[in-house]
């Protein structure tokens, strides 16, 4: 291989001996390194985006909610929640009433709003979805003040119970805290006259505001004590939901049916469903998981497009040197000999390309994320001192067949861009561009998946290698007489 | 030193036709030749009549239609592509009359390239094509690129490069064709002196009757066969 490579070498440099390497290369090394390099980024990107919104979106949900296919009320929900919390990789379980129910607007006698009502146990609930982590104000459902201020104020009414609001949804409902809300269970015939119904009504005062900045919550959501909501519903001793959190959330569709096993409904009470937040938000994450299939697709062919480049720089190359590989012919080099010769000047390029491709790909991220005070504007005085000197060197002949300049400004030009990329490539506010309330995160999220990484070096190095096959091959079959004769 | 009298190379009944779709061009037709050890032979003939053809398939750049070209006891084109590279690197080497020097390479790159094929590079390689390059008057020359030498000193260069491999036979296909008459009898007082110096064979296709009359033995070709 010694002798491939020294013709090969020198084949990757311009025909002016002065330049490390020729310009043509240059653009093929680019080429896969642009490749190479966006796709990381952009995968990166994306992939932040889905881990940011996971992790928000599973900060408070549960990861599996089971119930019965009707959502029916079942009994013994302790004993199902102890097995449920046996099965590995479950960390808690917390029973939960959950209903839709509508809110009662006094003076007009009609139905203001329909809200979810969810009836929980405190302590239980904090372990599946962190509740009262998002709460403002009191969480004691029973004996906040001001749920005995609020007695005392409306005297003669009975208060069910506190309720805890999410914050849109107080703000909706234009009530604050201490207020008393009116949520209609049913409709009871009236003693009077049976053909009349009549509301029955509950009396909650709001005791607190959740904010979780989850819209789905915060605009819909009320919270009541779980006992509460049973003696509400009539249904001592029963829910109709187990929450349950694991150790990671992607094990839900896995442990669904274990799930589902361990609840044991009997045939009487229900066929079981385990439902797991992927499937709640199947729309979102199937859309996020076919963006990404989408986007590595492209930047797959971006990759294909540079080995493009690298298979005809091959093939002028092979075209230009079709005399010199006749004359490598009859200096006794085989076939072999002219292939390697060929596929190291590819594997060069795609090598240098894909490395250099990575550790740009890597830095973007790097910079993207990374929150540090950069100068500004500064760094075109970087850029100035190669530009200058690239002046010079143009223009004054014995600066120009000195290799020792031109290597020296290429580390010049380098440094330059390096530290232009540094100052210029800062975190994406999103904040800034009013895009932190639909996605929840306050700058663009880079998340690096390493595997993915070094699938993409191996992928971009095996296109580029393919990429040389052919021109190589081409070259090694030239007849040497007719390449001799090449004009 | 192989005994003078021996025969190095034998060409039995050689044919070569080019095809262009269905019409046959014979250009070689039935070329029988013995050439022996430290001959020197000169081809002649009319332009087109093969000269080059027979050269090229003597050195196993190409293959014959039909025919055998025997080198020792070795009929050549029963070989492989590889082992027929190994064959050319080690036992033939080639003048022709444009240099075709590789560019990219200096003059001592370029003659030490044939040896560098097999051999892994090494001071040897180089310090005998340092020699080789000072024999043929280009001492000073050593780092040149072949654009920054004369028409020839290339020539020079490349009768440097058939040699440093020392190989058995020496093809030359009009290696003064493209100099002028001084520059031509430098190239032939070297051709001449390896010859002598080394014992090695060559074979030089030429149109230059002068160099015709200098050599052991003169072979011309008409209508595709040798006349003696
Ligand atoms: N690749 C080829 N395809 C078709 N015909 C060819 C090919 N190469 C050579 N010929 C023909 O074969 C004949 C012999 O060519 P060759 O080059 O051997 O002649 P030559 O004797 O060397 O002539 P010159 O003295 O002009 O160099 C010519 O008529 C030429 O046109
Ligand atoms: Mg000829």
């Amino acid at each position: 291989m010694k002798f491939e490579w020294f013709v090969a070498s020198r084949y990757l440099r311009s025909r002016r001996k002065q330049s490390f390497i020729s310009i043509i290369s240059i653009i093929s090394i680019g080429g896969v390194a642009l490749g190479v390099a966006t796709i990381i980024l952009v995968i990166a990107v994306l992939d932040g985006v889905e881990h940011g919104l996971k992790d928000r979106f599973l900060s408070n949900e549960a990861h599996v909610a089971l119930s019965i296919f009707d959502h029916s009320f079942f009994k013994g929900y302790q004993e199902r929640i102890e097995r449920i919390e046996a099965i590995e990789n479950v960390v808690a379980a917390s029973p939960v009433i959950f209903a839709q129910i509508g809110v009662f607007r006094e003076h007009s006698n009609t139905i203001q709003d329909a809200i979810y009502i969810k009836g929980i146990d405190t302590a239980q609930e904090d372990e599946v979805t962190g509740f009262s982590t998002f709460v403002i104000g009191s969480t004691d459902f029973q004996n906040s003040e001001l749920i005995e201020q609020a007695a005392l104020i409306n005297e003669g009414e009975t208060i069910t119970g506190g309720i805890i609001l999410g914050g849109r949804l107080a703000t909706r409902l234009g009530v604050m805290k201490g207020d008393v809300l009116r949520l209609l269970i049913k409709l009871v015939e009236s003693p009077i006259d049976s053909s009349m119904l009549l509301p029955d009504l509950a009396n909650f005062v709001v005791i607190g505001f959740y904010e979780s900045e989850m819209e789905a919550y915060d605009n819909n959501f009320g919270f009541i004590h779980i006992d509460t909501a049973q003696k509400l519903y009539n249904q001592q001793n029963r829910v109709n939901f187990i929450f349950v959190r694991l150790t990671d959330a992607e094990l839900a569709p896995q442990l669904a049916t274990k799930i589902e096993a361990a609840a044991d409904f009997t045939v009487l009470e229900g066929m079981p469903n385990a439902r797991t937040w992927m499937e709640a938000q199947a729309a979102l994450f199937s859309a996020l998981q076919l963006e990404k299939i989408a986007t590595v697709i492209i930047e797959a062919l971006i990759i294909l497009v540079a080995s493009f480049n690298i298979a005809s720089t091959l093939i002028m190359t092979v075209m230009e040197k079709t005399k010199d590989v006749g004359t490598l012919r009859t200096l006794g080099s085989s076939r072999g000999n002219i292939m390697r010769i060929f596929m190291i000047q590819g594997s060069v390029i795609g090598t240098l390309g894909t490395m250099i491709g990575t550790a740009l790909g890597l830095s973007l991220c790097w910079l993207l994320r990374t929150n540090t005070q950069r100068p500004s504007y500064w760094y075109i005085i970087a850029l100035v001192v190669p530009i200058v000197l690239q002046f010079l060197i143009a223009s004054q002949h014995a600066m120009r067949n000195r290799g020792g300049w031109k290597f020296a400004v290429g580390v010049l030009w380098l440094i330059g861009i390096g530290f232009a990329l540094y100052c210029a490539v800062r975190p994406i506010s999103l904040v800034d561009l009013g895009l932190s309330q639909i996605y929840q995160m306050h700058q663009l999220p880079i998340k690096i998946n390493w595997v993915f990484v070094i699938f993409i070096n191996l992928l971009s190095f095996a296109i580029c290698w393919l990429a040389t096959l052919y021109p190589a091959w081409q070259a090694a079959n030239l007849k040497p007489v007719e390449a001799l004769q090449h004009e | 030193m192989s005994n003078p009298s021996e025969t190095l190379i034998r060409i039995i009944d050689l044919h070569k036709s080019y095809y262009d779709g269905e019409s046959e061009l014979p250009v070689l037709q039935g070329i029988d030749l013995e050439i022996k050890t430290s001959e020197l032979l000169a081809v002649v003939g009319a332009s087109g009549v093969g000269k080059s053809t027979l050269l090229h398939i003597m050195g196993t750049l190409d293959r014959p239609t039909a025919g055998q070209v025997i080198y020792g006891e070795q009929d050549v084109f029963t070989l492989q592509d590889t082992e027929l590279a190994r064959f050319r690197n080690k036992e033939v080497g080639f003048v022709f009359q444009f240099h075709h020097l590789l560019p990219e390479f200096n003059a001592l790159e370029n003659v030490a390239m044939a040896a560098l094929i097999t051999t892994p590079s090494n001071k040897t390689i180089y310090e005998e094509a340092a020699s080789l390059l000072e024999y043929v008057g280009l001492a000073e020359r050593l780092s040149h690129y072949p654009s920054q030498l004369s028409g020839g000193e290339r020539q020079r260069v490349a009768i440097a490069r058939a040699l440093i491999n020392k190989p058995k036979v020496v093809l030359a296909d009009e290696p003064t064709g493209n100099l002028d008459r001084r520059n031509s009898e430098a190239v032939h007082e070297l051709l001449w002196d390896f010859n002598a110096k080394s014992g090695q064979t060559f074979v030089i296709v030429t149109h230059n009757s002068e160099l015709a009359e200098q050599v052991d033995r003169v072979v011309q070709l008409v209508d595709g066969k040798v006349v003696l």
